[in-house]
């Protein structure tokens, strides 16, 4: 790869699905950044306009026009990893620049370089290693997702089928699609992702939708900080994410697929590469995927850092080559996805949820929550915790029964001051929420928050929570795509206001400017990042007042 | 069907079309909802969220120009709570730029924003704060000023040379508050496929990008009028707007109705029109004297002598000794007149234009 | 243009042949672009790497002057291939069996040679425009300034014909007119062949119209073209009126030009500037300049749109029109006694069938495209809807002909000529603005870096460029926008009179010069250029 010309690299990717990205990692990884010789070859090969090539260039983390930029270490900077050191590591790595939370919250802290990652807490003990496995759950727990993924060589087509592997496509292909929604429907599935919509709806929506081919999109791009669920999965049970989209595919008649990983999660990327070969090369993909003459393909592409292209429309755009802004809707993607074509997008955890239920059942699967609540989700804990980690709860289950009894508490000598909920995008809930609080979606939204994509950070009582917030608005201003006025400028002033760098500082004025930017955002803002970064601020005014100078009158407004 | 395309605005029904916004309808309706993003020759942008409506059944406001209009829906554009969105929404972007007046001359929507703010009573000074774009006073190309302290990164300038121009040379560096737009790889304008055809200053609306050559006569003080005509160039025939300050032709203005070019020109129809008060113009008619050279001379001596040579020619010649050239860059009347004193003088048909050359 | 200019936005098929429309016309480009934008695909053919060749699916860099054979062998594709629309050939053309034996031998290979371009393109530029659905043609002077100007525009008119791309919305041939009002000079009469609105002067039914409406009699044979005219200075035209026109620098052959002005008895020029064919004349008549003038223009979709007055004249100057007419009344001719330019028109529209629908007052908004035939008649936006004005479509026999010149061992570069996107014309206009002149100082010649090698030029060194009817000295510079062997240069600078050069023959019909062609030698011009 590394010899070829401009045009033998242009003329490799043109012609396939969604050549931009690869292309531009094809070029930087050639070159030790994105020369404008190269954007020029890839503007002519692919008629996209240089001044759009620059602009994408400059939008994505990872991709640098400074010569040698890809050899710049880049150190996760997320809210874990500040709590475990990172400032020190990057001050320590020469060159070293911060990155956002690259979802190794549970072995922090990791260092990405060349597209090589390593973790450590210091500078002379990064190495690389393989991801962790998620903690057992507590005895009698039953699992849907993880059930499988601690058993030896479940990543291998040979230990998948070895342990149950393909028996959800098995009764699937054996009954029909319409069965296939029917079952998915009684289980109550409901997108993993955060947004929740249910995944059988969705699915039929675009089996009904005119278009052809149909697409199935898997959404990889873990970005939410303190989420890293989806790199457990596809790192240690790949198959069961390969045989979900299989499922997808059988159920929309989509004959194209695609996984866009985050570019943070390079041993993801090899797995992957190797597990989507071989699967063509078995069969298992390809022209007959699913039956004679009923092909479905999967092609994994590569993000290049930036957590709006979780958003699916971003995602989409970001495929296609375009600017990774956020579509407007509708149109939907069920009708209007990549390339204007019918397609499903889900998360990593929705679809590898689906090979369990189909076989299973839907009534197994909805008695895996507690009480009335029906199934599992995913958390991703870590921070002040004393076991972080990926776990698999009943929905229902009491916060604090994950937090003490599954995960050991906090640290030896503290106490949980507080948590965060959906990664950063629920804001924080207290010690209060805490011991009252379970973990499903009325519960937390009771609170003001909500679950989001299950990502769960702990602050004991040790942390400035105005620092966490401070932090996490950086984060949120960091990624604003910049399209939305009342995002790019809100995140940004609402920073300012947490640092104490412009505007008032605290007390009832810093109150008031705080709350009328926060309401602007939540109520105008185009997605899900600018409608849910004030709940941030929102949640520190309401619980954490004393932070902010305020001493709020009167009863809590909750 | 098309009796049932009704939905409510502000509590009266309202037709619409298959397709259409609220915002477009509204429009139509001659309610006019605040945007700071919207052109209407460009698709949907969604960017400002000025625009956003409340919508019986939606808890959130929407963005009236990128929703189309349901049957039976109920809108309602002006809400308590959507003119308080909009007051902070506007007071957060004015706090995105310093507080600079420019003047309206710099294009044609140079001071929409400032009139909105002024429509809907918005203070300047509240969410102090970092600025955002960064001017490019080194781009000292002679027609488009890149004045970004004063950008609120609507995209209407990059969307019309994509949308509209077809050059795509505008871009933007960057995300968030951190957007800078800027042309192909970040330098100046002459290095990127800019054409200098103007349109990104007459859609930018806040005086961020500037028309130069009008500029230069920011300092006369009549009061600028426009006067609709064609531009004097190819045939395409666009309509123009020129603004005058008094006797003095300022400047060039596309105009957004023109039927042959719907608000575009070219760096010539924009830009180069100087000609017209140049100091080279012929100011009163020649005559060649007997040393053989051109002397000013009066209307009757000048016309007499013009006459008077014709006539001669013919007497001397025969009618068919004289011949007109008309021009295809003066008007319809002047080819006219042209022909027909041709034809009168010669009973001939001695005339052409020079579509041959 | 047969179509209006909105239909550019709605072909799914654009062939683009001679026209360097995002320089020449750039406002029209961007109907293109947008038909682009929306799945359009672009054929172009042009000697040189334009913009428009940039953006296109397929390029065809066809050597200046073999456009006829390129056309010749995509219609012979097309019949060959099936991809004819047999019912607008039966049901609105004749000819076509002929045709259809005429092209027999005009085979891509046979074209390729002499074209300079690949069989298997010209191939596909034919399939592509065969298939299309909605097919458009659009040209300029690349087409026209040549010896075969008729036999190229009637070569379009063919392909057009034989796939149906007539008549309706994002179809025809269209020609894009250079000049604001070129097309209303000649709807207007000023032209040999017809009075106004183009009535043939030839019929005897126009002759008489005209007689009793002017109150004398005309001649009933067409007149002379501009080109015999001059040619005929000092013999048979001995005095001669010129509105607008700067002759000597845009004509071809500028040296003949400046003799045959000068062989003149009596020269009139009206202008707005004392330019190089002004300072011949012997009356200078300063006619009031755009902006300061009322009046209409007809654009080359044919709409007739009103120009109005924003400043007062400078100085004395005064509209054409009331010029022509104080010299007609000098000279005892009566039928010039207009108050204003609404009642020159006005009497246009009275005279001339296509305006005849058409007063001052309608064309305020610009809203007819002619025919207007009567009041009410909503306009024409697109011709031949229905059918052609002749009758039938005719198919026309075109063989390939050489360029009147070609190249030799003495001339061995064809230098073929244009505009560019910053100066219109003879420049008179737009070179008066100071910020046109910074970002297009001068003229250079364009020449593929092979050839400068060979000449042993380097870029920005001046070179004295030579045809058989004279020379000019410039700087080179280096692009590969043109094939070598093919260089370029606009005609914009006076101190860079390319029109010396050009002249080598004229469209036999037309009297259209090919100014797209003519063979030069190159050398370094020791002594650089004049200061």
């Amino acid at each position: 790869m590394s010899h070829q010309s401009p045009e033998d690299l242009v003329g490799h990717w043109k012609g396939a699905e969604a050549p931009l990205l690869p292309l531009l990692h094809a070029f930087q990884e050639r070159d030790g950044y994105i020369r404008e010789q190269a954007l020029e070859a890839i503007s002519q090969g692919l008629r996209i306009p240089l001044a759009d090539l620059f602009a994408q260039v400059s939008f994505y983390h990872h991709l640098t026009l400074e010569p040698d930029g890809w050899d710049a270490p880049r150190v996760c900077d997320g809210p874990v990893c500040r709590q475990k050191g990172s400032k020190a590591l990057l001050n320590a790595l020469p060159g070293a620049r911060p990155m956002a939370c690259s979802g190794r919250c549970d072995d922090p802290i990791p260092v990405l370089r060349r597209g090589q990652l390593t973790v450590g807490l210091e500078a002379g003990g990064l190495q690389t290693r393989s991801s962790p496995l998620p903690p057992p759950p507590p005895d009698g727990v039953r699992e849907c997702v993880f059930a499988k993924i601690r058993e030896p060589d479940r990543a291998t087509l040979k230990g998948y089928r070895g342990t149950g592997g393909f028996r959800g496509l098995a009764w699937a292909l054996e009954a029909d699609p319409d069965a296939l929604l029917e079952r998915l429907d009684q289980s109550g599935l409901r997108g993993r992702g955060g947004a929740g919509f249910p995944t059988a709806a969705k699915w039929r929506a675009v089996r009904d939708a005119e278009g052809d081919p149909k697409v199935i999109v898997c959404n990889a791009d873990e970005g939410e900080p303190g989420c890293f669920k989806d790199r457990a999965l596809l790192d240690h049970d790949p198959w069961a994410v390969i045989e979900g989209m299989l499922c997808a595919a059988f159920a929309t008649g989509a004959s194209l697929g695609f996984i866009y990983l985050r570019y943070e999660y390079p041993e993801t990327y090899g797995l992957l590469e190797a597990v989507l070969e071989e699967a063509h090369r078995e069969g298992i993909l390809g022209e007959d995927a699913l039956g004679p003459g009923r092909a479905f393909h999967i092609h994994l592409r590569r993000g290049a850092g930036a957590y709006i292209c979780g958003e699916e429309t971003a995602l989409l755009n970001s495929l296609e080559g375009k600017h990774p802004f956020p579509r407007n809707r509708p149109p939907y993607p069920v009708t209007h996805g990549y390339r204007d074509k019918p397609t499903a997008v889900n998360n990593v955890e929705t679809l590898a949820s689906v090979p369990p239920i189909l076989h299973e059942g839907a009534e197994w699967y909805r008695g895996l929550g507690c009480g009335e609540h029906s199934g599992t989700k995913l958390i991703s804990l870590s921070g002040d915790i004393r076991r972080p980690g990926n776990y698999e709860v009943p929905l229902g289950l009491p916060l604090a029964t994950l937090l003490e009894d599954w995960a050991g508490g906090p640290p030896e000598g503290r106490r949980i001051q507080a948590v965060t909920m959906a990664g950063l995008s629920g804001g924080f809930l207290d010690a209060r929420d805490i011991a009252e609080v379970t973990l499903d979606d009325p519960s937390i939204r009771a609170r003001g928050s909500f679950l989001g994509a299950g990502g769960i950070i702990v602050y004991d009582d040790s942390r400035s929570m105005r620092d966490a917030a401070t932090d996490a608005m950086s984060f949120f201003a960091d990624e604003s795509c910049g399209k939305c006025f009342p995002c790019r400028i809100g995140t940004r002033r609402l920073l300012e206001r947490l640092e104490g760098s412009a505007g008032p500082t605290a007390g009832a004025e810093w109150v008031d400017e705080v709350k009328s930017i926060g309401e602007v955002m939540q109520q105008t803002s185009a997605c899900g990042l600018g409608q849910a970064a004030p709940l941030v601020t929102e949640s520190l005014i309401r619980r954490f007042s004393e932070d902010v100078g305020w001493k709020h009158e009167g009863a809590d407004p909750s | 069907m098309t009796t049932e395309n009704v939905f409510e605005l502000d509590g009266r029904p309202l037709r619409f079309e298959d397709g259409e916004t609220i915002f477009e309808a509204a429009r139509r309706a001659g309610t006019a909802i605040p945007s700071l993003c919207y052109d209407p020759r460009l698709n949907a942008f969604g960017g400002c969220r000025m625009c956003v409506v409340q919508v019986e059944g939606i808890a959130k406001p929407v963005a009236s120009c990128t929703t189309k209009i349901t049957r039976d829906m109920v809108v309602k554009t002006t809400t308590p709570k959507v003119e308080r969105l909009r007051k902070t929404l506007l007071e957060m972007v004015l706090s995105e730029n310093p507080d600079r007046q420019v003047s309206a001359d710099r294009g044609l929507a140079a001071s929409e924003m400032n009139d909105l703010a002024q429509r809907l009573g918005v203070r300047r000074g509240r969410f102090a704060g970092a600025t955002s774009g960064k001017s490019r006073p080194e781009d000292d190309n002679p027609f488009i000023l890149r004045d970004y302290d004063l950008c609120i990164s609507c995209y209407r300038c990059v969307r019309v040379c994509a949308e509209r121009e077809g050059d795509y040379a505008l871009g933007v560096k960057g995300r968030g508050f951190a957007t800078q737009i800027t042309a192909g790889f970040d330098r100046a304008l002459g290095d990127s496929t800019c054409t200098y055809c103007g349109q990104c200053v007459q859609t930018c609306p806040t005086g961020a990008l500037g028309d130069k050559q009008i500029m230069r006569f920011e300092s006369l003080s009549a009061a600028p009028e426009t006067t609709r005509t064609i531009c004097p160039y190819c045939g395409v025939g666009c309509s123009v707007d020129l603004v005058t300050k008094g006797d003095r032709l300022v400047g060039v203005r596309p105009a957004m109705d023109g039927p042959a070019n719907k608000g575009a020109l070219c760096v010539k129809g924009q830009f180069a029109y100087d000609f017209v008060q140049h100091a080279d113009r012929l100011k009163t008619p020649l005559v060649r004297n007997e040393a053989g050279e051109l002397t000013p001379a009066s209307w009757d001596e000048a016309l007499d002598r013009a006459a008077r040579g014709l006539t001669e020619s013919i007497a001397k010649h025969g009618r068919k000794s004289v011949y007109g050239v008309a021009s295809g860059r003066a008007p319809n009347e002047a080819a006219y007149a042209m022909q027909k004193l041709m034809r009168m003088l010669s009973g001939a048909h001695y005339i052409d234009n020079c579509s041959r050359a | 243009m047969s179509n209006p200019l909105e239909d550019m936005e709605l072909p799914d098929v654009i062939f683009c042949i001679g026209t360097n429309m995002t320089e020449c016309h750039p406002v029209a480009a961007t109907r293109l672009k947008r038909a682009m934008a929306n799945g359009a695909v672009m054929v172009v053919a042009d000697p040189r790497r334009i913009r428009l060749a940039e953006i296109a699916d397929l390029y065809l860099p066809i050597r200046v002057g073999s456009d006829a054979a390129l056309l010749l062998a995509m219609a012979h594709v097309i019949e060959r291939e099936g991809l004819v629309d047999e019912a607008f050939i039966a049901g609105r053309t004749e000819g076509y069996e002929a045709f259809r034996e005429h092209l027999r031998p005009f085979s891509p290979e046979w074209a390729a040679p002499i074209c300079q371009v690949p069989a298997a393109d010209i191939e596909r530029a034919a399939l592509l425009f065969g298939r299309a659905d909605k097919g458009a043609i659009y040209y300029t002077l690349g087409i026209t300034e040549h010896i075969t100007g008729v036999g190229n525009v009637q070569c379009l008119g063919n392909l057009a014909l034989m796939t149906g791309n007539v008549g309706r919305p994002g179809t025809g041939i269209n020609p894009m007119r250079g000049q604001n009002n070129i097309q209303g000079a000649g709807d207007s009469g000023a032209i040999p062949a017809n009075y106004p609105g183009f009535q043939p002067v030839v019929d005897p039914k126009n002759a008489a119209k005209f007689e009793r409406l002017y109150g004398r009699s005309f001649d009933p044979e067409v007149g002379l073209t501009k080109v015999k005219a001059l040619e005929l200075a000092g013999r048979q035209i001995h005095a001669m009126i010129i509105d607008g026109e700067n002759t000597v620098v845009s004509d071809p052959d500028a040296h003949h030009c400046r003799r045959a002005l000068e062989a003149l008895d009596h020269l009139v020029v009206m202008d707005i500037f004392l330019t190089e064919t002004a300072q011949l004349a012997d009356v200078v008549l300063p006619a009031t300049s755009w902006g300061e003038t009322d009046g209409t223009c007809t654009n080359t979709e044919r709409r007739v749109q009103r120009l109005r007055a924003a400043v007062p004249p400078v100085g004395e100057a005064r509209p054409d029109w009331w010029i022509a007419a104080e010299i007609a009344k000098r000279a005892g001719l009566a039928g010039f006694d207009w108050k204003d330019a609404s009642d020159v028109f006005n009497e246009l529209c009275s005279v001339s069938p296509i305006y005849h629908g058409l007063d001052w007052e309608r064309v305020a908004e610009g809203r007819y495209q002619w025919p207007v035939p009567e009041k009410g008649h909503p306009g024409t936006p697109r011709l031949h809807e229905d059918g052609f004005v002749n009758g039938r479509g005719q198919f026309k026999l075109i063989a390939y002909q050489d360029p009147a010149e070609v190249v030799d061992d003495e001339y061995p570069f064809w230098l073929t000529t244009g505009r560019r996107l910053t100066s219109y014309h003879t420049h008179t206009q737009t070179g008066r603005s100071e910020a046109i002149r910074e970002v297009l100082p001068e003229e250079r010649l364009e020449v593929h870096p092979e050839d400068l090698q060979r000449l042993g030029v380097k870029d920005g060194d001046a070179v004295r460029m030579t045809s058989r009817r004279g020379d000019v000295t410039l700087r080179v510079k280096a692009t590969e926008r043109s094939r070598p062997g093919t260089v370029f240069c606009s005609f914009a600078f006076s101190n860079v009179p390319v029109n010396l050069l050009t002249g080598s023959g004229y469209d036999p019909i037309t009297d259209t010069a090919e100014l797209k062609v003519c063979p030069v030698r190159i050398e370094r011009e020791e002594a650089g250029l004049p200061a």
